[in-house]
């Protein structure tokens, strides 16, 4: 094969539907995302700081059943929200910014494939990484603690495990939308995994700063947002200065507004202005 | 869930009175635009552009900046017309846009390959993209470096490949799922003499099927072997549209002529000639030798007659034929009118 070549060929097969392309980038992202030594450390390292040992001690001490509260401490929302940092800034800083650097956006744009669905499999892509960290041994946790619990109360067990489902899926989802942001502002993954870092840390010093004078301030800390909405996830009980509307828009805003900017800036390049 | 778009482009023909060029011999058209305005801020790209252009392998031609890579994006519905509209195959560029992109391929000018896949994963992975299943994607990816003449090399990541086997992935790329309409921007850019004849071969291959392939080159003399229309475009308006054929035939009654002699019996001859026919031209003069271009002699009688009364020798007397080199520019300085 290939020494002599062929003629050109009529292809008569049928195309697939819109949402399988999705899957095909879904796939890609995933795959590469898993060939980086950056990831696989990270994944290894994240899973056994944070949650062999907790595997282990769930299974050999006795205990009645799941508690939300022991759960939301299985889970270690603070070094959970590192892991989950340095992880999306890795796996999200060349989503964009290679096919920015590589000017590929033309090669996914000039077929039958829409921005949103480009974006949507890049992230899907991210977020399934992503979720072998933050959803899979939490839940792990949760299932191994259920079926080894001495009580009889599933009922209540299996409403912890369902928080432990809501709780993994924020820490997924979280720093995501953020990572593809700074990935899609520059042509070098290097400045935007640094910048994704960098970022949340600026963010975290201000909300210090400014939490001097007014202590509700605090929320503008994505690692201390991110630490309360798995308090009240938990079902636990928030500061006094914390309130739930305030951290809601904010948990809100730090997905939505740098998913809106990757859209815009997604679709000036793919039309070249 | 599948979408069956293959083949759903129709041809379909256009209102012979909407446009003011109108190709000859030909009864479907495969694009079409009307009255196209594009604006990016100030800039006008495209400015009431009208073409019609048939299927089979056509040149887009026209200077840096002229509106041609802003005409492809408005006609992949990438980019949405101020006014005016374009129709690929009967379909309109943007309400049934991922329609069209579904049997459109493109090659760009610019490196745009992804470096860190090898040939083979880079095709299939676009070709997926486009619509096909994993397994047709995998063999097409096979079937078309082959055709492209990507050998073992397909295995090897797309960043350690040369410029003209990036151009051929490209190529490859754009092909891959088969379309009905394929844009290649500068197809042979950066590749040697040797690379550039593969490229045209290519180019000319995919012609000779039933697919309409629009290049977009700055190479003239390419443009004319492999394109049997030609597109040229300037400040984003159509300054004119051919027959590739009808284009370099030049003006109908037009004649070149050579005559050798001394330079005075030759300064006669010219004199003499201007009083029968319209000289428009008058090319090299001197040495004993002239070039005159002429229009209006008939049969060419009296040519041959005065040329015999002044003591001249006629070299060359044949109808005008231009190359497109010279069909473009003078298209630019408004000299010719259009070849269709």
């Amino acid at each position: 094969m290939g020494v002599s070549p062929i003629q050109y060929r009529p292809w008569n097969g049928e195309r697939t539907a819109q949402n399988m392309r999705v899957y095909v980038i879904l796939r890609s992202v995933f795959r590469h995302g898993l060939k980086s030594i950056g990831v696989k450390v990270l994944l290894l390292l994240g899973f056994f700081l944070m949650f062999a040992f907790q595997i282990i001690t769930v299974v050999l001490s006795p205990h009645e059943g799941l508690e939300a509260d022991e759960m939301n401490a299985n889970m270690n929302a603070s070094v959970l929200a590192i892991f989950a940092m340095l992880l999306a800034a890795v796996v999200t800083s060349d989503l964009i910014s290679e096919d920015l650097s590589n000017n590929s956006f033309v090669l996914y744009f000039s077929r039958a494939l829409k921005i949103r669905d480009y974006l949507i499999g890049k992230a899907s892509g991210a977020l399934l990484i992503m979720s072998i960290l933050c959803i899979v041994p939490p839940l792990l946790i949760a299932v191994v603690a259920t079926a080894t619990q001495s009580g009889d109360d599933y009922w209540s067990s299996l409403g912890v495990v369902g928080r432990t489902i809501v709780a993994g899926a924020l820490a997924t989802m979280f720093f995501v939308p953020y990572g593809l942001m700074m990935s899609s502002f520059t042509r070098k993954k290097s400045y935007a995994a640094v910048g994704t870092f960098m970022s949340f840390f600026v963010l975290t010093i201000i909300a210090e700063v400014f939490s001097e004078f007014a202590t509700e301030w605090i929320v503008i800390s994505p690692i201390e947002s991110f630490v309360y909405s798995f308090d009240w996830i938990f079902g636990q009980a928030l500061p006094s200065y914390i309130d739930k509307g305030t951290l809601a828009a904010f948990l809100t805003l730090f997905i939505v507004l740098p998913a809106a900017v990757v859209y815009v800036r997604t679709m000036r390049q793919a039309v070249g202005k | 869930m599948s979408m069956a778009t293959s083949g759903a482009l129709q041809a379909k023909p256009v209102d012979s009175e909407a446009g003011s060029e109108k190709p000859v011999g030909r009864s479907a058209f495969h694009l079409s635009a009307r009255n196209v305005t594009v604006r990016f801020g100030q800039v006008v790209a495209l400015d009431g552009f009208t073409a019609d252009i048939p299927r089979g392998t056509v040149g887009l031609l026209g200077p840096n900046g002229a509106g041609k890579s802003t005409f492809i994006k408005a006609a992949l519905g990438l980019l949405q017309p101020e006014s005016g509209s374009i129709q690929v195959g009967g379909l309109d560029s943007q309400s049934q846009s991922l329609q069209i992109r579904d049997d459109v391929g493109y090659m760009p000018e610019h490196d745009c390959l992804l470096p860190s896949m090898n040939a083979v994963e880079l095709v299939s992975y676009l070709a997926q993209i486009s619509g096909m299943g994993p397994r047709d994607a995998m063999q097409r990816g096979h079937e078309v470096l082959d055709f492209v003449g990507i050998n073992e090399e397909r295995y090897r990541l797309v960043r350690s490949y040369s410029t003209g086997m990036k151009q051929k992935v490209k190529l490859a790329q754009a092909i891959v799922h088969d379309p009905a309409l394929l844009f290649l921007d500068e197809p042979t850019s950066g590749m040697d003499p040797q690379g550039r004849e593969e490229m045209l071969d290519l180019v000319r291959k995919i012609g000779s099927s039933d697919k309409t392939v629009i290049v977009s080159s700055h190479i003239l003399q390419e443009v004319e072997r492999v394109c049997d229309f030609v597109v040229i475009i300037s400040n984003g308006k159509l300054v004119r549209s051919g027959e590739t054929r009808a284009l370099v035939a030049g003006e109908e009654g037009v004649q070149a002529l050579t005559v050798r002699g001394d330079d005075a019996a030759i300064a006669a001859y010219v004199k003499a000639i201007g009083e029968i026919c319209e000289i428009m031209q008058r090319g090299e003069e001197g040495r004993g030798q002239a070039s005159l271009l002429l229009r209006g002699c008939g049969n060419g009688k009296a040519v041959f007659r005065l040329a015999r009364d002044s003591g001249v020798q006629i070299r060359n007397y044949r109808p005008e034929r231009l190359d497109l080199e010279e069909v473009f520019l003078r298209a630019f300085k408004g000299g010719a009118k259009d070849g269709s």
